[in-house]
């Protein structure tokens, strides 16, 4: 009961917009559907379990009736166990399908066209480079088209560190000597906090920057600054 | 603090120095106490005894010690996160960090591994009929090397150098060119060391869970906990060497510029490989003993037999199993690409089919049955939402697309506590109420043991619940503060009440403790619990070799069918030949052999590393020439004649 309680108070406290679900490119919205679903089918296992443990604790504690009593001996039931053993065979492949697509469709670099934005990513201790086709750089704010495709090619000088904005997506992990990519396609206006995820030392938890998603033409102009 | 004193800049690590003033003050107190009560040679009887129920003693001692170490970290963590843009004491920075590494490492290696042998040690010989473990010395050198072990990774901290690179150690962040100080030095030997003692335990129970069963007591036989740790036995077996391989590969690297992490030849990815593949195992390492003692309790203390035995036993092989081929779920972000991320997000789903089936077996073993609601069947019950929550969300974070925005988020953070605590902690509680009586000849007091329970149980949904909800909003773990505008601060403050409300339930355990051996009363039965299984049928607190007559066993839960029908169990005609207790202060030797050696290590001394590592090579030369059971065993033929 506590629990729930709870549960319901801090859901009204944080008015829903958790930043993970609240997506602004497509993969974002991809990733939130999937959170949704596994937490819709995981919800349904959560109510059965708390229905049969709270109806048996309950119906078969303890009494001044029951004290001396001997409960029959009881192997197993083999029905029962096979509907627990399938059922959530078929629940599981009902997300792992969904899990399968997302996660291919997510990681696709594919071909990418001529408007394709390119940027560096450079993570390093404690603070990131981004680096844009004209050799524009900026350490604290990374500047996005809105409605553009965008590659980041992600890499690192030091130690591991990992890229996130959570209302555009999962993170990456950025390795020293090697290159990630990561696609996205920012589809609203704004400023979107980013973090570095992965720990990397003293100051990772400095270690952040704003995206600022803005339209064509202010981009462009930035770009040219 | 820092100051200036003749116009040199002085920083003093105010922490450390609170730390060693308690221990001057401490030491002292509890010295003076021991003498004062004449506890000297029970001290002593207990360091250097081979008995399976002192060894197992000692561990859950040591264990429990280290929890309320690695319980102060988790407070200060708190604390420290307690509100945004926070400043508590000197926990920012690298402090922060060390101060997560140790909790982390201590609570895993030192404080959930040592309390689960702990509790085998006490219970498993006794469940399966036998006199003593099959290799009573192994075991005192398996868990002098736990002590050493812990003992090294305690005292990083009173040398201003604990640990900060994580309890996963991450290269290349590991590695001399990153963190050059000792710390990380002393994350390797303190698990080195205490690793190998761990492999010990793993093959003496292996040996002895074969060999030295009661007449009668097929491996179908046996009660779940002894099957539970057979199987994590054998994970052991394999996962912990892998573990060995991985720090002494990271030893090189920092010591002797090797590149197996780094550079050109070597890659940072490769440290994450070895490390999960220990590391996954070792979550079902700690997990299924836990499922072991509650099947024991469950069935017990609702009076009935394991519902659907057999599917028990094969969903806990399963699990082991499953456990060697998930590995890289911790690594869906490190682009491994899209089939990796899906094969090993389908491998980590199976493993939630089995672990169904176990919350179902153990929900219909208490349908029908008569629910005692005594305190280790309390933590059971806690015991089984708790961990469906957080078995629920590793589904969730199975599914790699997903995966991506939870990873080295509150949210992963919130779910390793879940389950974790959920089943490894209650289950160690649950085992400590369960079997107090068979270690001590007490019973722990019910009520001091439910008020733990509650207030452990509620603290520990008010910390964890809200973490899911910080980690969805952007919270990164392993940071030491968070701005207003991250909308964190509601999670962390209800985390941080929880945090001290877990805190205080475990003073009651100290209480009751107190409480129990306070009063001068005769020991408990045999069997306070009305039990079903074989150590209920000899005395509280068990003597040396209780079962000098083998009871013969016809059926599962053979006691308590022998007392339905209102007989005493069968006896062997023949006693059959125990492992030979010895008098031993060698396991201490190498305890202090190996610290030397290690200390070596740690700063680099090569005389130090010379002497201890002579002094540890001479005491295996010593012990290869040397069997203190021959004595023992020529008198045996002497008699035969």
């Amino acid at each position: 009961m506590k629990k729930l309680a709870m549960m319901a108070v801090l859901l009204v406290l944080s008015g829903c917009n958790l930043r993970v679900l609240d997506p602004k490119s497509q993969t974002a919205s991809d990733q939130a559907f999937l959170i949704y679903l596994s937490f819709g089918i995981m919800m349904f296992v959560v109510l059965v379990v708390t229905v049969l443990f709270i109806g048996f604790t309950w119906k078969y504690r303890e009494t001044e009736k029951n004290r001396y009593d001997t409960p029959k001996h009881e192997e197993g039931n083999r029905t029962l166990e096979i509907i627990w053993t399938v059922l959530p065979i078929i629940l599981l492949i009902g997300l792992a399908i969904p899990t399968v697509m997302i996660t291919y469709d997510v990681s696709d670099i594919g071909a990418t066209s001529d408007e394709t934005l390119h940027v560096n990513v450079t993570g390093e201790q404690f603070r990131w480079t981004f680096e844009y086709e004209n050799g524009k750089q900026t350490h604290k704010n990374l500047v996005l088209p809105v409605d553009q495709e965008v590659v980041l090619h992600l890499t690192s000088n030091d130690v591991i560190h990992s890229f996130w904005v959570p209302k555009l997506g999962g993170k990456i992990d950025v390795l020293p000597g090697e290159e990630n990519q990561m696609k996205i396609t920012p589809n609203e206006e704004g400023t979107y906090q980013g973090k570095c995820a992965e720990y990397c030392g003293t100051l990772h938890t400095d270690m952040r920057f704003d995206t600022e998603v803005v339209d064509q033409e202010e981009f462009q102009q930035w770009l040219e600054e | 603090m820092q100051f200036y004193l003749f116009g040199d800049l002085i920083v003093l690590p105010t922490d450390v120095i609170a730390a060693w003033v308690s221990v001057i003050i401490g030491a002292p107190l509890v010295l003076y106490w021991f003498t004062k009560k004449r506890y000297w040679p029970v001290v002593w009887d207990f360091a250097t005894s081979t008995n399976h129920r002192k060894i197992g003693m000692l561990y859950i001692i040591f264990a429990l010690l280290f929890f309320f170490r690695a319980g102060i970290d988790a407070l200060f963590i708190r604390m420290q996160l307690v509100t945004a843009e926070n400043e508590f004491w000197v926990f920012q920075g690298d402090k922060y960090n060390e101060i997560f590494t140790t909790h982390g490492t201590m609570m895993i290696f030192f404080v959930a591994m040592p309390l689960l042998i702990g509790l085998m040690n006490v219970a498993v010989p006794l469940q399966i009929g036998a006199n003593d473990l099959a290799f009573p010395f192994l075991n005192a050198i398996g868990f002098y090397l736990f002590l050493t072990g812990g003992m090294i990774f305690f005292a990083a901290f009173f040398f201003n150098a604990a640990p900060n690179a994580g309890w996963t150690a991450y290269a290349p962040l590991s590695t001399y060119e990153f963190t050059s100080g000792p710390n990380n030095n002393y994350y390797i030997f303190g698990l080195q060391v205490s690793g190998l003692g761990t492999i010990f335990a793993a093959i003496n129970m292996i040996v002895t869970i074969l060999r030295l069963r009661a007449p009668g007591l097929k491996l179908t036989r046996m009660p779940l906990f002894p099957w539970a740790s057979l199987i994590t036995s054998f994970l052991i077996l394999v996962a912990f060497p892998v573990l060995a391989i991985a720090l002494l590969l990271l030893q090189f690297d920092r010591f002797y510029g090797a590149t197996f992490f780094i550079g050109e030849m070597g890659h940072p990815v490769y440290w994450q490989h070895l490390f999960w593949i220990f590391g996954h195992p070792e979550v079902y390492i700690l997990a299924l003993p836990a499922f072991g003692i509650f099947s024991d309790i469950i069935s017990n203390f609702s009076r009935k037999n394991v519902f659907g035995y057999t599917s028990m036993v094969i969903a806990l092989a399963l699990i082991g199993l499953l456990g060697f081929m998930v590995w890289a779920h911790h690594m869906f972000t490190v682009g491994l690409g899209p089939f990796a991320n899906t094969f090993f997000a389908i491998t980590t789903m199976m493993i939630a089919v089995p672990t169904g089936i176990k919350v179902f077996n153990w929900l219909f073993t208490m349908r029908r049955g008569v629910i005692r609601l005594q305190t280790p069947m309390l933590f059971a019950l806690g015991f089984i939402p708790t961990f469906v929550m957080g078995g629920v969300t590793g589904v969730m974070l199975a599914s790699a697309a997903a995966d991506m925005q939870y990873h080295d988020t509150y949210f992963v953070v919130a779910h390793f506590h879940y389950v974790i605590i959920g089943s490894t902690v209650l289950g160690a509680f649950a085992g400590l109420y369960y079997w107090y009586p068979k270690m001590t000849g007490k019973v722990l007091d019910d009520k001091l043991g439910k008020w733990h329970f509650w207030l452990f149980l509620i603290g520990f949904h008010l910390t964890f619940f809200p973490q899911h909800l910080a980690g969805l909003n952007g919270m990164p773990r392993r940071v030491y503060d968070y701005t207003w505008e991250d909308g964190v601060f509601v999670y962390n403050f209800i985390s941080t009440i929880g945090a001290f409300l877990m805190g205080a339930s475990m003073l009651f355990v100290l209480w009751n403790i107190y409480k129990t051996h306070r009063t001068k009363e005769e020991n408990v039965g045999p069997d306070p619990w009305d039990g079903r299984t074989l150590e209920w049928s000899v005395p509280s607190p068990v003597p040396e070799h209780p079962f000098e007559k083998m009871p013969v066993i016809d059926r599962r839960d053979a006691l308590w069918w022998a007392k339905q029908e209102g007989r005493s169990l069968p006896v062997a005609d023949h006693p059959r030949a125990s492992p030979i207790a010895v008098r031993t202060v060698q396991p201490l030797v190498l305890s202090a052999a190996l610290t030397i050696l290690s200390f070596g290590f740690i700063y680099g001394w090569v005389w130090m590393q010379i002497l201890g590592g002579a002094a540890s090579l001479g005491f295996f030369l010593l012990r290869a020439f040397n069997d203190e059971r021959t004595e023992a065993y020529r008198k045996e033929e002497q008699d035969d004649e």
